[in-house]
């Protein structure tokens, strides 16, 4: 049994790292990549609530997570190649195909 | 402190230090590997807090497969292209914004802990209540799972089944 504040602590701090680095890079890759830490934090915060009260569906719920991340990877991945491969740029300042 | 508190400092330092360096460093294929080491020390907490069969899930799916997927993508775009892409104009403001979102999300929860009397709310289950946590986990987690959130776990077959399909026709066809 560990300390539960520490996990949840741990949890959010590693999600504000994530959102900033999807605010601040313009590398869609890292953007990605930061999405997934936040996914991972939430994730944690589950498991550590899981551990905490004994019960077992916060596991139930990151496993499900995890296969949602997963199909969310690959899609997301074929959409930034597809783009680099039309649009030749992978800023994401420059992509603006979905401006009305 | 017990030999468990330890690692679980020791992780949860690696798992911040290599968060960081992924926002951080300038090389996409830096960020991949560190992301990859984040996963890792994540899996580590996972385990110690008696969540093996997740511990071996983050292993294979997320370091293994989806971050395989992640380096497949940076080699297919251009690497030297990719670290052209310094941080946004106005990157102060950014840092501010997001910064003051996280300390708002810290405080936040401390916030709430402190009104709602979270530590008596959370309460840690009785001993009795925690069986198939740590031992017998995976029979625990596969009984859950194949009954009572059957639903949840055939939805997401179909999830996945999708997007196999919205990938394939992505891949082929050319975008106008």
């Amino acid at each position: 049994m560990l300390n539960i504040d520490f996990a949840l602590t741990l949890a959010t701090l590693i999600f504000s790292i994530g959102a900033t680095g999807v605010l601040i890079r313009r590398d869609p890759l890292v953007m990605f990549i930061c999405i997934e830490m936040m996914f991972n934090a939430a994730n944690l915060a589950l498991v550590a609530l899981a551990d905490h009260f004994g019960r077992i569906e916060g596991q139930v719920m990151v496993f499900i997570v995890i296969a949602v991340a997963a199909a969310e990877v690959a899609v997301g991945l074929a959409i930034i190649i597809a783009i680099f491969r039309t649009e030749k740029d992978v800023d994401v300042d420059a992509i603006s195909a979905l401006k009305g | 402190m017990g030999l468990n508190e330890i690692l679980f400092a020791a992780c949860a330092g690696l798992a911040l230090a290599t968060a960081l360096a992924v926002v951080f460093t300038k090389r996409t294929q830096y960020a991949a590997l560190f992301f990859v080491t984040h996963l890792m020390s994540l899996a580590a907490i996972y385990a110690l807090l008696n969540a093996p069969v997740l511990a071996a899930l983050q292993v294979m799916v997320y370091a293994g497969a989806v971050m395989v997927v992640f380096v497949f993508a940076i080699m297919i775009l251009d690497a030297d292209e990719l670290e052209k892409l310094m941080p946004s104009q106005g990157e102060g403001v950014t840092v501010l914004v997001s910064g003051g979102l996280g300390l708002l999300l810290i405080s936040a929860f401390f916030g709430f802990a402190n009104r709602f009397k979270l530590a008596e709310a959370l309460a840690p289950a009785a001993k009795a209540g925690s069986a198939g946590l740590a031992e017998g986990n995976i029979e625990a987690l596969a009984r859950l799972l194949y009954r009572g959130y059957l639903p949840a776990f055939e939805l997401t077959g179909i999830l996945l089944l999708v997007a196999v399909v919205g990938i394939m026709v992505m891949a082929k066809r050319k975008l106008d």
